[in-house]
């Protein structure tokens, strides 16, 4: 019997209702649920890859219930959300200790299960549901520091109002396409919008890129970001990098190409938006002086070298940004996580009863020798967002490069530009490096020893360099996941009836 | 300057709106969906309440969802409002008599309204989230009426996550019954009789527990005070 791709979503969200009674032992449910999801998850990718699972949800045939549709795509974001959710809740334990901790996990749960939900469902509404559950624990986290310094509350207000706009264009796109076509479902809207005149499809496409783009903080929707992803404790900082703007591009996508067939136009504007997004950020990034700040413009940049790899819309292209999102998950959140570690340390050592999540720069210099294996865990994380070899940023920015050559003429001159970018980014990164390892600090007795921080930048750092070394592991299952974007036709025919 | 273009994207945004929302024809029955769940809805879920039978059977996963993002509204509001500090008890006044008798009067009229409303969902309009909220309406009265009376926030916490434990749970019965999430897995009775319609009616009745739980726990939460 094959187990019900449904439970991924079920189970953390049981979990997330149980875990406000459990009091002090709140924090262990997270790792739990995020440990059922990713063995769940991987025990699916075979039977996933053979065929897609459409699981439809209260015994109704589609268009008529609502259903999932547990793709190769679908599967593979949801292992990518449940290892790295998993990763960063070991981390958060002993990590997050101060105020309402019990909430934290709760909310850290949630954001889990909505962005599961968003990358499984195959129903336009659905997604949205489960996309506002990711955006409301978003909201609520990153003023998880609100009582020590006002920036958290900032920062949430200011993240609360651009997503509460981008929600109500995505809500009132989702109404038109029900209006014009009285359908939530998919693959059913794409039968429908295959037909349709593209007059009728111009505004609600237009209201669906805006919407999502906030989340996805793309330019020019993403004033939000430095602020949330810099004053959020580490690993709500380290989970918004690696997953929850992903989800953003995810919804994006799945837009784009599987119920509006990625008209040519289209994709060459967000290939152009994802230009800007790239020089952008890491422009911005070059200036900073605070080092959170810098990873979340860094953040931008990756966002941009990704949607510019989609826009490309080959198979090749998709591929490539796919693997980009992957290493981009796995590296950015290695770079939050030691960047937490490494400022809570001096925290607790030069003002203990301070509550401080952002630093400048030179702070961190000299740290090399006091805490060596974090040291190495940020330069591994830098290095790989750089994309040196051997590295799975290398894999990933060759993989982009290639494509956009295969595809010839102007693009091979865009990607000229997007490598500009890359050397800005190298730049800043090795400036920071340097600094931590050859500069000297005022850094004086400070250790590293905590296992549950240490444990799970040693695992994401073994995963970095495997990948790098061996990027054919990833290869089957994101050709697939290309594919399925690609297949318009396919992803129609799934349905029955 | 940053006014006019303002203005400039407004209008072009309410002309492409407008545009859109042209082409949609009015009036017409053509949607394949809405037309099933019309003609087969009763039969289907055994709720005579059509809107209750879309809401909680053919997409009871979306209601899942809202319930979840109420849920994760009012935990939200309570990390927002945390301050680690221990609450004050407020001085308060009591009110005139004829405030306070009148609420203390109103008061069970009100829960039972909300009760009569969540629990018959899935025979007349209404529901657990609009039943849930009128019983909340009740609590609001008496906080506001009868100063110094409040809700126990453990209970009202332990009563919001069962009620979330359940859903779940029922869902998950149904996976095991009848192999799909939240499949009716409970006889569906004779249509318009109070035990009719499955698991709807237990589902609402939950829902409006959550919700006049979720609501009173905001409520609790905004008239706290604290050092």
């Amino acid at each position: 019997m094959v187990v019900s791709p449904v439970l991924l979503i079920a189970v953390p969200l049981l979990l997330a209702f149980i875990a406000p009674l459990c009091g002090k032992a709140a924090k262990y449910i997270p790792p739990a649920g995020a440990l059922f999801n990713l063995i769940l998850s991987v025990i699916l990718i075979p039977t996933v890859l053979k065929s897609p699972m459409i699981v439809s949800i209260g015994g109704f045939p589609p268009p008529f219930c609502i259903n999932l549709f547990v793709g190769p795509l679908g599967i593979f974001f949801a292992a990518l959300i449940s290892l790295a959710g998993f990763l960063i809740s070991i981390y958060a334990l002993s990590y997050i200790r101060e105020r309402a901790v019990g909430k934290y996990h709760t909310l850290y749960l949630l954001l889990l299960t909505g962005a599961t939900g968003v990358v499984l469902t195959g129903d336009i509404f659905n997604l949205f549901v489960f996309y506002e559950i990711l955006c409301i624990s978003s909201y609520a986290l990153t003023a998880h520091n609100a009582h020590w310094h006002r920036h958290g509350t900032e920062a949430a207000v200011k993240y609360l109002i651009q997503g509460s706009v981008g929600s109500a264009f995505i809500l009132l796109a989702i109404g038109m396409l029900y209006g014009f076509f009285g359908t939530l479902n998919m693959a059913d809207l794409a039968k429908h919008i295959a037909r349709a005149h593209s007059s009728v499809l111009f505004i609600p496409l237009t209201f669906f890129i805006a919407g999502f783009g906030v989340e996805a903080a793309i330019f020019p929707l993403n004033a939000w970001l430095p602020d949330a992803h810099s004053v959020s404790p580490a690993p709500i900082s380290a989970i918004f990098s690696g997953i929850a703007i992903e989800i953003g591009v995810y919804a994006i996508m799945r837009v784009v190409f599987t119920l509006f067939g990625a008209p040519l136009s289209v994709m060459s504007v967000l290939l152009i938006v994802g230009l800007l997004t790239l020089l952008v950020g890491e422009i911005c990034a070059f200036r900073q002086n605070n080092i959170k700040r810098m990873s979340a413009y860094s953040s931008i940049g990756q966002i941009g070298l990704i949607v510019f790899a989609f826009g490309l819309a080959t198979k090749s292209g998709i591929t490539a940004g796919l693997f980009q999102i992957t290493s981009h998950a796995l590296s950015k959140i290695l770079l939050f996580l030691t960047i937490g570690y490494m400022i809570y340390s001096i925290r607790m050592k030069n003002y203990p009863d301070k509550y401080v999540t952002e630093i400048e720069i030179n702070s961190l210099n000299g740290l090399g020798k006091k805490m060596p294996l974090t040291s190495l865990g940020f330069a591994i994380a830098a290095f790989s967002l750089i994309g040196f070899p051997p590295f799975i940023g290398f894999s990933s920015k060759l993989l982009i490069v290639k494509a956009a050559l295969l595809k010839g003429g102007i693009y091979a001159v865009l990607m000229g530009i997007a490598l500009i970018a890359t050397v800005i980014e190298g730049a800043y990164f090795l400036k920071v490096v340097q600094g931590i390892y050859f500069r000297k600090g005022e850094v004086e007795g400070i250790k590293e020893n905590n296992v549950f921080i240490l444990v799970p930048f040693f695992i994401l750092a073994a995963l970095i360099i495997f990948a790098g070394i061996y990027p054919g592991i990833l290869t089957k299952i994101l050709n697939s996941s290309s594919g399925e974007l690609l297949n318009r036709i396919g992803y129609i025919g799934r349905l029955p009836g | 300057m940053r006014k006019l273009v303002s203005i400039i994207l407004l209008g072009a945004l309410a002309f492409g709106l407008v545009q859109a929302v042209k082409k949609i024809p009015f009036g017409v029955q053509k949607t394949k969906v809405g037309k099933y769940y019309v003609e087969r809805g009763i039969e289907d879920t055994g709720s005579s309440n059509i809107v209750t039978s879309v809401v909680l059977n053919y997409r009871g996963f979306d209601t899942l969802g809202e319930v979840t993002i109420l849920f994760a509204g009012a935990i939200a509001l309570g990390a927002v409002l945390f301050t680690g500090k221990k609450r004050i008890e407020r001085e308060v006044y009591p009110a005139s008599p004829i405030l306070s008798t009148a609420c203390k009067f109103l008061f069970p009229l009100i829960l039972l309204f909300g009760a009569y409303i969540f629990i018959h969902g899935h025979l007349t309009p209404g529901g657990g989230f609009q039943g849930g909220a009128i019983a909340a309406s009740a609590l609001l009265l008496i906080f506001l009426g009868c100063p110094g009376r409040k809700t126990d926030g453990r209970k009202t916490r332990l009563m919001e996550s069962l009620g979330g434990i359940i859903f779940v749970l029922a869902g998950l019965l149904g996976l095991a019954y009848g192999g799909f999430f939240l499949f009716n897995f409970l006889p569906k009775g004779t249509v318009n009789n109070l035990f009719s319609a499955g698991i709807i009616p237990v589902l609402y009745i939950v829902i409006g527990f959550k919700v006049a739980s979720e609501i009173a726990g905001i409520l609790d939460n905004l008239f706290g005070e604290t050092e």
